[in-house]
């Protein structure tokens, strides 16, 4: 049985967080696609911990993926633009 | 900052937000919760802009973004109190849980967490919480680096 709380919850928060992250100010240095390509890797990596509370039922961890899921999204679709 | 700290520094605050997200989502059945995962947060973003800088940081949040979140964390918390004591007869009363056995099933069931465990408003606790501790830190960090920024200002 899937736990929906954590991936519903995690979603909300992710697209509030993601809204904000603009890169268009950087100097120096420019993000690419392929730059989120390897950020998602890493949080991939990082969510293989696992499902709370028993951290065997699913491979990935439910939050943190659709948190990552949610910040993707969002700073995709409402972070374009300044 | 260097150009390394400048590539590494976005990715790792992401990262961090997510982490921060987990905790707050585990908040109820592992160590962690609100306060902590909102730290976590906002280390995220604490770390952008001491790598970035506070006009040019890709974290940075707006003034009225910080108001609205901030309002929607105490107000939800005050709410969920609220909804216990007229519910259940004690101000932050567990109407998801229901232990007493004194709140009408249809509440139970809106104010029921949708996870393995039973805990009812805790995670929610937890979440209104997280976003207040994450907003309020991060403010307190924006506003020290604007306050520099302006003392610089009139030096120069």
């Amino acid at each position: 049985m899937i736990s929906y709380g954590p991936i519903i919850f995690g979603l909300i928060f992710g697209l509030i967080l993601g809204t904000q992250i603009k890169t268009n100010y950087i100097k120096d240095t420019k993000f690419t696609r392929s730059s989120y390509v390897i950020i998602t890797i890493v949080a991939i990596l990082m969510a293989s911990l696992g499902e709370f509370p028993f951290y065997t039922r699913l491979p990935l961890s439910s939050a943190l993926v659709s948190a990552f899921v949610g910040i993707m999204l969002s700073k995709f679709i409402f972070a374009r633009s300044n | 900052m260097s150009q390394i700290l400048k590539l590494i520094a976005l990715p790792i605050s992401i990262i961090l937000m997510c982490m921060g997200v987990m905790t707050i989502l585990g908040g109820h059945i592992t160590p962690g919760g609100g306060f902590q995962g909102g730290a976590m947060i906002a280390s995220g973003v604490i770390l952008s802009i001491l790598v970035y800088g506070i006009g040019n940081s890709p974290l940075e949040f707006s003034h009225t973004y910080i108001e609205v979140l901030e309002s929607v964390g105490a107000l939800g918390y005050i709410v969920l109190g609220l909804v216990g004591l007229f519910a259940g007869g004690f101000f932050l009363y567990n109407v998801g849980t229901d232990l007493n056995n004194v709140v009408p099933a249809f509440i139970q069931t809106i104010f029921h967490y949708p996870d393995v465990s039973n805990a009812g408003i805790i995670p929610y606790l937890n979440i209104f919480v997280g976003l207040k501790v994450f907003v309020g830190l991060s403010a307190i960090i924006i506003a020290f680096a604007g306050f520099k920024k302006l003392t610089e200002e009139d030096v120069d």
